[in-house]
């Protein structure tokens, strides 16, 4: 038995050694929680850096399994960029598992990119979970509103300025390129929106407040009874009414939510279910931060005429 | 005569005009100097007036330059390439004089926290259970319940206290409430108390204090998270309704693979009544365990593990417990839960006994017994708030001959991620009567187990 495990461990020490042999002159390694972050940190760190995420963008982030496989991919990353605001809380559980104190809570390589950012839906009474899966501080879907892109790409420019400070000019300069391109297409975005200023949409869940406020539409109603909550037959005839009764005529819904129940909702009250991309990588097409912004006006625009 | 009283009239008035006059002239002066007091105070005022607007127009400006949270919205912000704020807004001013003697609230003083700021977070986790079988169980107390046999009963309330205790650690507290066997009474204990250093170097971590080992897959879990509503044979003949929770310390490693693997070393008093009760650091029970991950796809995922316990038992016998566990998941892409768990430990024993005389302090002999027991499970959700599933027990008892099976299918509805009903069923067969202190068990047994379990507050996310 003891020679087995000496055999283990000499084993395991050998090819530990021998994998970080090549890394010195490489990339910083750079992980985040979900990809909307990772197309806006590949953005500011260009060829500085090495970006992965945890999640695909046809994942619901709230409910992310916490997998040996990210905690791998962790105990490699030099940064970890995290959305905040309880969205990806489990990361934390993956970070212990993880080994690696340059990423935990605190430490200069954990980068929360909800800092600054004017947050909406901020409970201003007391919450309990009667409220559904309710998120304390505010709602944490913000990542896919452009405007914020210019606050979010500062604190990650910050971040990776503070591991690799010889490279702040280069991040600097990445990220005016893509604020400067950003700034383009928001206007050509704004102006796509602009005929439908006001109108109502409903929501299967509460993810898009911030591009609905950016752009000047109103979320009317939620498919879901409260959000985390299914929706239930009653809440659902309710929803249908509304649609009706305001002549609502899109609802938008997730990839990974329940679309069939989208549809036929839509169907049973004369709007139109789109699958719009609630991040990065969620829908065909929508592979970068840009792509997906473009993707959701336009998908958002042709339902609405 | 007609005249006179009208020349007395003006001759009069001019005489009081006359010695009135410097008076009236002082009174004008003192006017004049009023009146210019008041319009410099009114000046003031204006000033403080324009002042306080001005405060309040540019903190209107400032609300309405970020987007309103309501349903009608304002014009959006040009995304123009502004400088995001770099550093942290500076901690608030000390406070003067006079805000230490403004009458306050107590702790009024204090900066303003937003919600959630607590510093640490804090859950309640509530598992009832009730189970029935027959009169013949319930007499010998041999049922899974062991003493709590058709009975409704809070297995577990557990109070769950954890976060970062400062930048290179964490910590975690759980304080248990349940109901006992035989006893009906609650007993309130600390479940476990421990904490984590973060910022080893190479890779290391150390959890030191009270805890639930980790050995195998199952053992970890708490009673309100395990997969089905008892604990599996094998574990429980092994290591005790409770499982193994130990006091001492875990040294972990993650070395920088191409691949997951994880290498854990623990050293603990050992306080298992049932498997390594020598209960002394000197002699103490190690654990070890090795765990590694593949990703098969983006859908599926398996986790491959072995560990290993060994220590002195009660009567200071090496006791010797091997195991090897596996578990698969799959999970359709953009499902939110696994379609399918797949999971299963097989558990090695080898125990040193001491085969006593007539005279119980005396040793006549000593042997050697190797037990083995395994079980496997699988469960299917199909829907958001179904789960249904099946286990298979097989095991041998660690001292007494003899072995058991039974197989256990089961249905969970979950209304939403913090409430669960599940309902099972256990069909039990053992090779031999088993003998607990209230008697001779039947061989076979059935039990129908009904369980709730909801959770308040926070609640940490699991891992695969």
């Amino acid at each position: 038995m003891r020679r087995i495990i000496v055999f283990v461990i000499a084993l395991v020490a050998g090819a530990a050694l021998l994998v970080p042999g090549a890394r010195a002159a490489e990339k910083i390694r750079v992980v985040t929680t979900i990809p909307d972050l990772k197309s806006l940190a590949e953005a500011v760190g260009g060829d500085v850096v090495d970006v992965d995420s945890l999640t695909r963008g046809t994942q619901n982030f709230h409910e992310a399994e916490v997998r040996p496989s990210m905690m791998l991919k962790l105990r490699r990353a030099d940064i970890l960029i995290e959305n905040g605001v309880d969205l990806d809380a489990w990361v934390d559980v993956a970070v212990v598992g993880a080994n690696n104190g340059k990423i935990i809570r605190g430490a200069p390589g954990r980068i929360d990119v909800s800092r600054g950012i004017p947050l909406l839906e901020v409970p201003s009474v007391r919450v309990d979970r009667s409220m559904g899966d309710v998120h304390p501080l505010g709602n944490p879907h913000f990542s896919l509103d452009p405007g914020l892109a210019p606050v979010i790409t500062q604190t990650i420019l910050d971040g990776f300025a503070r591991l690799a400070p010889e490279h702040r000019a280069a991040f600097e300069t990445n990220r005016q390129t893509f604020l400067t391109r950003l700034d383009g297409e928001m206007a050509r975005w704004t102006q796509t929106l602009a005929p439908f200023k006001g109108a109502k949409v409903v929501v299967f869940h509460p993810d898009f407040i911030y591009f609905l406020t950016r752009f000047g539409l109103a979320q009317a109603a939620m498919l879901e009874d409260k959000p985390g909550i299914p929706p239930s037959p009653q809440h659902v005839v309710r929803v249908i009414r509304q649609i009706k009764e305001e002549k609502i005529k899109v609802i938008l819904v997730e990839p990974w939510n329940d679309v069939k129940l989208a549809r036929r909702v839509a169907d049973e009250a004369g709007a139109k279910a789109i699958v719009i991309a609630s991040a990065v990588g969620a829908v065909k097409g929508a592979d970068n931060y840009i792509a997906a912004v473009d993707f959701n006006v336009r998908t958002l625009a042709e339902a609405l005429r | 005569m007609r005249s006179s009283p009208r020349v007395g009239f003006v001759a009069g008035l001019a005489l009081a005009m006359s010695c009135t006059a410097p008076a009236a002239a002082q009174d004008a002066e003192a006017l004049r100097r009023e009146l210019e007091q008041m319009r410099k105070q009114m000046q003031e005022t204006q000033a403080q007036y324009e002042r306080s607007i001005e405060a309040l127009s540019e903190r209107l400006r400032k609300l309405e330059a970020h987007p309103a949270p309501v349903a009608t919205p304002p014009a959006p912000p040009a995304p123009t390439v502004v400088q995001a704020p770099t550093t942290p807004e500076p901690p608030p001013s000390t406070p003067s004089v006079m805000d230490l003697l403004r009458r306050r609230e107590p702790f009024a003083l204090y900066g303003p926290r937003g919600p959630g700021q607590f510093l640490f977070d804090m859950g309640v986790a509530g598992d009832f259970v009730a189970n029935f079988v027959k009169r013949s169980v319930e007499r010998t107390e041999s049922g899974t319940f062991a003493g709590r046999e058709n009975r409704f009963f809070p297995r577990e309330i557990e109070l769950n206290l954890f976060g970062q205790v400062d930048p290179y650690a964490r910590a975690e507290v759980r304080i248990e409430a349940g109901e006992e066997a035989s006893k009906e009474e609650l007993t309130v204990r600390l479940a476990e108390a421990h904490l984590t250093l973060l910022t080893l170097p190479w890779g290391t971590q150390l959890k030191l204090g009270q805890m639930r080992a980790r050995f195998g897959l199952l053992n970890q879990v708490h009673e309100h998270d395990l997969p089905q509503t008892d604990r599996p044979n094998v574990l429980r003949a092994f290591f005790g309704e409770e499982g193994l929770v130990e006091k001492g310390g875990e040294l972990t490693w993650v070395p920088p693979l191409p691949f997951y693997f994880e290498g854990l070393v623990g050293v603990f008093d050992g306080d298992n009544d049932v498997a390594f009760g020598y209960g002394r650091i000197r002699n103490p029970l190690v654990t070890a365990r090795l765990r590694t991950f593949f990703e098969l796809g983006d859908t599926g995922g398996l986790q491959l593990g072995a560990s290993l316990a060994s220590g002195l038992t009660t009567d200071a016998n090496r006791n010797t417990i091997v195991g090897v566990d596996a578990k698969y998941k799959y999970r359709p892409d953009g499902w939110l839960h696994p379609l399918l768990t797949v999971a299963g430990e097989a558990l090695w024993s080898r125990r040193t006994v001491s085969i006593t005389s007539e005279d119980p302090d005396v040793v006549a002999a000593e042997q050697i017994r190797n037990r083995f027991g395994w079980y496997v499970y699988a469960e299917l959700q199909p829907f958001r708030r179904w789960a249904g599933g099946v286990r298979y027990d097989w095991t041998e008892y660690p001292l007494d001959p003899g072995r058991e099976w039974a197989v256990e299918p089961y249905l969970s509805f979950m209304p939403s991620d913090f409430l669960r009903f599940r309902i099972g069923y256990k069909h039990t067969e053992r090779s031999r009567p088993l003998l607990t202190d209230a008697g001779l068990s039947p061989r076979r047994m059935d039990e129908v187990f009904l369980q709730g379990t909801f959770i308040l507050g926070a609640h940490p996310a699991h891992p695969f």
